[in-house]
This record gives C-alpha cells, sequence and structure tokens, in this order.
C-alpha cells in the first residue's frame, strides 16, 4: 500500500516513483510469499518505530482477511504465534538487521539459513527487510500522518468495503519474472545490484539508483558523502568502498574524505554539504521524535526539494546498506 | 394487505436502525476503551523510559524480559564520561534539603538533555555523579567527538544554569567532566529483580578517575590520551601534567578542552 504517501514526495520525482517500483509486492518477488512478506514488513515497521508503514501494513492485513486478534497476537507474542518456522525465521533476521545493521549480517544470515531458505529465497527476505527499512525511514522522518490508515479499519464503510479492498489487493499483486541485466553497471552499489542478477529486484533497484544520481536537486558529490556517511555508521564495508571511491571521482581527494567520515565536517565542504553529512548519521539509528525535530531545524537551510531529497538518499542509503550486508559476502 | 407490508418493512427498519444504533455505541465504548489503553501504554513507555536509555526499553519491549536480559551483553569499544558536581558536600549542608533538590533535579535535566542531544545514553545517576555512554548501545564511529560536543554542552548548559540560579540568590554549581574511550562490556546487568543498562569496565573507571583529576588542575573537562587521538582537530585542547590515579599503575596524561575552533572567542 505505499500509494497514499506519493503525493508528499512529488516535488522529488525520482523518489516517488521508487516509492512504487520498489514496493515488493508488485512483480519483484519470485520466491518468496506474499503473506511472509507482509508479516515481515509489519514486524521490521515495530521495530523501526514507523507508525505511518505500521498503519499501512496492519490495514493491508486486515483488509485480506487476517482477524484482529491474530494481528495482535503476531505484534505482542510473536514467540508464542503459531507461524511457519520459516516466516518465523525471516522475522528474527528482519528484527536483526533492522537492530543491528550490516555487523549482525553474518549471525542474521545463519537463521535464514538453518531454516531452509534457498540463497534466492534469502536475498528476497533481505530485499523486503531492506526495502521496509528504507520506507519505514522516508515516512518516519518527515512525519507523514498515519491517523486516516490507523482508523480504517473500525469504520464502517471500510468494513463494507473489506472484501473489495481483498480483491484489488490481490488482483493487484503479482510474483516477478526472471530478468536479466541489461548493461554492466557504474553506479553506486552496482555489486549489490549485480548481486541480484537475474532478478526482477537488480533491475528496479538499478533504475531508483540511476534516477537519483541523474537527479540535480543535490549535487552528486553530496549525495555521495551521505551514503558513504551510511556506509561508514553502519559498518558496512562492501558498500562503503565502492561510495569511497565515487566521491573520490566526483573531485574530493582521500584526505578530505577521509576528514569527512571521521569527523563529519571538512573545510573542502560546502554549505549544504555540511549540514547533509550530519544528517545522515542521525538517521542510521533514530528515536523517531529526536530524528523529527532535527529534520524540521533543516527547513530553513534547504529548498523543500532539497530536503525531500535528502530524506530520500538517507532513507535509501540506510535500506541498501541493510540489504547489502546480507547478499555481499563481506561481514 | 399493502398497510400490512408498510407495516413490516417500519418494523424491520426499526430493528436495523435499532441493531445499527447499538452496533455505533458498542464502536464507541471499544474506540474508548482503546484510547484508554493507548493513553496507559504511553504513560508506561514515559514511565520505562526515565529508568532506562530508549533504546535498551524497546529492545525489552521487542524481545520480552526474558529474552532481552538473556541476550544483552557484548564486549564494545565505547566513550564514558564522567560528570560531578564540584563542592556538592558543602552545598549539601548549607541549604535546605528542598532547595536541595530542586537544584539537584535542574541540573540532572540539563545535563542529561545535553548528553542525548549528543547521543549519549545517561547509564546512571551516581549521588551528584552522572554517568554516560557513548557508542554502547549501538555502534557510533564518531562517539569520541559526540563525547566532547556533550561535555561542551553540559559547560554551556550549566552556565545557563547558573544566571537562572544567580537570580533567584542561590548558589552557583561547577562541574567536572572526564572523558575516556576503551574496551568494555555493554548489556543489562543486575538482581533477578532489578536490571539496568550499563558499560563495565576499565574506561569508565578511569573516567571517574580522569573526573576528579578535574579538581588538581583546575579545569572542567578532562579527557585522556585514547581518547584525543581520536578526535576531530576543530577540538582545542591543553595538555595537563600527567598524574598517577588509584587502580592504574601508569601515570595518566590528560588533556584540558577548551572549546572548538568554531566557539574560539577571538
Amino acid at each position: 500500500m505505499p500509494f497514499p504517501t506519493v503525493r508528499y514526495f512529488i516535488p522529488v520525482p525520482w523518489l516517488a516513483r521508487a516509492i512504487v517500483d520498489l514496493h515488493p509486492e508488485f512483480g519483484l518477488l519470485m520466491h518468496l510469499d506474499h503473506h511472509q512478506m507482509d508479516i515481515l514488513a509489519l514486524v521490521v515497521s515495530q521495530e523501526n518505530s514507523c507508525r505511518f508503514c505500521y498503519a499501512a501494513i496492519r490495514m493491508l492485513l486486515w483488509a485480506q482477511g487476517m482477524s484482529e486478534a491474530r494481528i495482535q497476537q503476531i505484534e505482542q507474542k510473536l514467540s508464542q504465534t503459531n507461524l511457519a518456522p520459516k516466516t518465523t525465521a525471516a522475522i528474527a533476521f528482519g528484527l536483526r538487521q533492522s537492530r543491528v545493521g550490516p555487523q549482525g549480517a553474518r549471525e542474521a544470515r545463519q537463521i535464514l539459513r538453518d531454516a531452509g531458505f534457498s540463497d534466492e529465497e534469502m536475498k528476497e527476505v533481505a530485499f523486503v527487510v531492506g526495502i521496509t527499512d528504507f520506507l519505514n525511514r522516508l515516512n518516519t522522518i518527515p512525519a507523514i500522518p498515519a491517523h486516516a490508515l490507523e482508523r480504517m479499519p473500525e469504520q464502517f464503510h471500510m468494513r463494507l468495503l473489506r472484501p473489495l479492498i481483498k480483491r484489488i489487493v490481490e488482483k493487484h499483486r503479482f510474483r516477478g519474472r526472471a530478468a536479466p541485466l541489461e548493461r554492466p553497471l557504474t553506479l553506486p552499489y552496482a555489486a549489490l545490484i549485480k548481486a541480484y542478477a537475474g532478478s526482477p529486484i537488480a533491475l528496479a533497484l538499478g533504475r531508483t539508483i540511476e534516477e537519483m544520481w541523474e537527479s540535480a536537486i543535490l549535487t552528486r558529490r553530496c549525495k555521495l558523502l551521505m551514503l558513504a556517511v551510511i556506509a561508514r555508521g553502519l559498518g558496512c564495508q562492501a558498500c562503503a568502498t565502492e561510495i569511497e571511491e565515487a566521491v573520490q571521482r566526483e573531485g574530493l581527494g582521500e584526505p578530505a574524505l577521509g576528514q569527512v567520515l571521521t569527523h563529519l565536517d571538512a573545510p573542502e565542504l560546502d554549505d549544504t554539504e555540511r549540514v547533509l553529512v550530519r544528517f545522515a548519521r542521525e538517521t542510521i539509528w533514530y528515536e523517531p521524535a529526536a530524528l523529527q525535530r532535527r529534520t524540521r531545524a533543516l527547513r530553513d537551510r534547504l529548498s523543500e526539494p532539497q530536503l525531500i531529497e535528502s530524506i530520500g538518499v538517507a532513507s535509501l542509503a540506510n535500506g541498501l546498506c541493510r540489504m547489502g550486508a546480507t547478499v555481499m559476502d563481506h561481514s | 394487505m399493502s398497510a400490512a407490508v408498510v407495516g413490516a418493512a417500519l418494523v424491520l427498519t426499526m430493528i436495523l436502525a435499532g441493531a445499527c444504533y447499538r452496533q455505533w455505541r458498542r464502536n464507541q465504548a471499544l474506540q474508548a476503551q482503546l484510547q484508554a489503553a493507548a493513553a496507559d501504554l504511553e504513560h508506561l513507555q514515559l514511565a520505562c523510559s526515565r529508568l532506562a536509555p530508549g533504546g535498551v526499553v524497546q529492545q525489552l519491549v521487542a524481545d520480552g524480559t526474558r529474552d532481552a536480559m538473556v541476550a544483552a551483553a557484548e564486549h564494545k569499544i565505547a566513550t564514558a564520561l564522567f560528570v560531578d558536581l564540584v563542592g556538592f558536600t558543602e552545598l549539601s549542608e548549607r541549604l535546605e534539603p528542598a532547595v536541595l533538590v530542586r537544584i539537584l533535579n535542574g541540573y540532572y535535566q540539563r545535563m542529561s538533555d545535553a548528553i542525548d542531544e549528543h547521543r549519549g545514553q545517561v547509564g546512571s545517576y551516581i549521588g551528584d555523579g552522572i554517568v554516560a555512554y557513548f557508542g554502547a548501545l549501538q555502534p557510533n564511529p564518531w562517539q569520541c567527538d559526540d563525547a566532547v560536543r556533550a561535555a561542551l554542552a553540559t559547560r554551556e548548559a550549566i552556565h545557563v544554569y547558573n544566571v537562572e540560579l544567580d537570580r533567584e540568590g542561590l548558589p552557583h554549581l561547577s562541574i567536572g567532566v572526564g572523558i575516556h574511550r576503551g574496551l568494555g562490556l555493554a548489556g543489562l546487568v543486575g538482581s533477578r529483580e532489578r536490571k539496568e543498562f550499563s558499560f563495565l569496565g576499565s574506561p569508565v573507571n578511569l573516567a571517574a578517575r580522569v573526573q576528579a583529576l578535574t579538581r588538581l588542575h583546575q579545569v572542567d573537562i578532562l579527557v585522556t590520551e585514547a581518547l584525543r587521538a581520536e578526535l576531530d582537530k576543530t577540538i582545542l585542547l591543553t595538555p595537563m601534567p600527567a598524574e598517577h590515579v588509584k587502580g592504574f599503575a601508569e601515570p595518566v596524561v590528560t588533556y584540558a578542552v577548551k572549546g572548538t575552533i568554531e566557539s574560539r572567542p577571538g
């Protein structure tokens, strides 16, 4: 259910498109069950304290026929819920990835292996968790209101429309088909995209990253610096190396980059970069209220599209680094 | 015949309307119950957040108390910051208990806010001292800069607080801050009945000893050599003579924190 939020991000077209393009329910998953995906997204959103995503997925589960009691059981007593062992393992993985990040990737991956996930299924679980991390931040940082979504299951007309919503949801969800990568990539996260080669996920990720890269709202160097800070903060070495090389190609020398990554500042940075490098680190581990307060403080220093794009870049980087830790063998 | 049909339709409509009204009333009651439960939960979260760092509370809620207590301890490199009131004993003898508690609460609040603002977690209050950690709960590669900036914020906060105390004719407060970084054990520790998030080991002990050295060196913020090596060069430091401290064989080299290049007067 990504659509209610798109209008907030229209000033940054690539971001509005990414919300739909990267949503796993629309033809990106070839192996993972959609119901498993919903439950995984619900638990990760709960972990990330994203009120909007949490309400949206709750609504979606309710519309598909899950009772309120069952949803509450999943939320509150996960260990006592009769979920399939693979779903339980996927949830344990999702919680670990969101809580510990790339540094816990090896253990998190082992949870999936022990539960019998194939490599391809494992990559899809990592994708769902990473994209949920992305969407959680995207909706939490600007405090997108969730009240309307939260109230939907209580409304009389929504109860009447429940079967219809279920049909619409089921009709619009579809499984992905194998799709070869059309050309070699030279963008940031090329290694991550390559790891998904053969899956429609690779094409969707490639398109989003390419459009982000082409967007002129923030400079490429500024975006790369934000990506580099998040990769450093999360300890994702594979992503960090690739991004740091790209920053240097954009004209920031190694000593200055080292200074930025160690102290979040350097004389070579312009004002926007200086502000956004610090903002990027706030998005790694966050408490919603503090992060939203700090984001509001940026409104005087950035234009609206700049602020929205910076939220999008930081959110995406958080999702991709967490995803990368599982699908690229480096941790 | 038609009158009977109309009558039956009316009765049916009234029954339906009655059922709808009952359902509406039930929904309203459930809604009120839900709001009350949500309010209770918020109060509970607020109460919990006063007892432990936010992240720990979230983890406890998410894992369930049993799992979290078993799982939570691990070795980490983190930074410990120790704040203490200078001359508290003398102050406590001079002031009425009620006034003293009010001053202390204001001090704790301001120190905690300064620490929170720079991504630190207040671990515990020890008498008039506060111990805080940076990078103990979540990985933080910028923990040393954060800790020193938090210390500078406590300096600024105590300055502002003193202006307020001055207006009320109350005595000024001054603080000593010690900061050190190293490997320790981070996690939930304590008895079966009561646990708290803690960072244990020599970094905390040395931070406390370094804090005590602020009296000797007549400065308010001191950092160790281990911390200095990691600090941003815009943070201005003055080396202090090495001193022996209790529990450590080698003399400890410390640096007084003057400020940052941005905040340097003139």
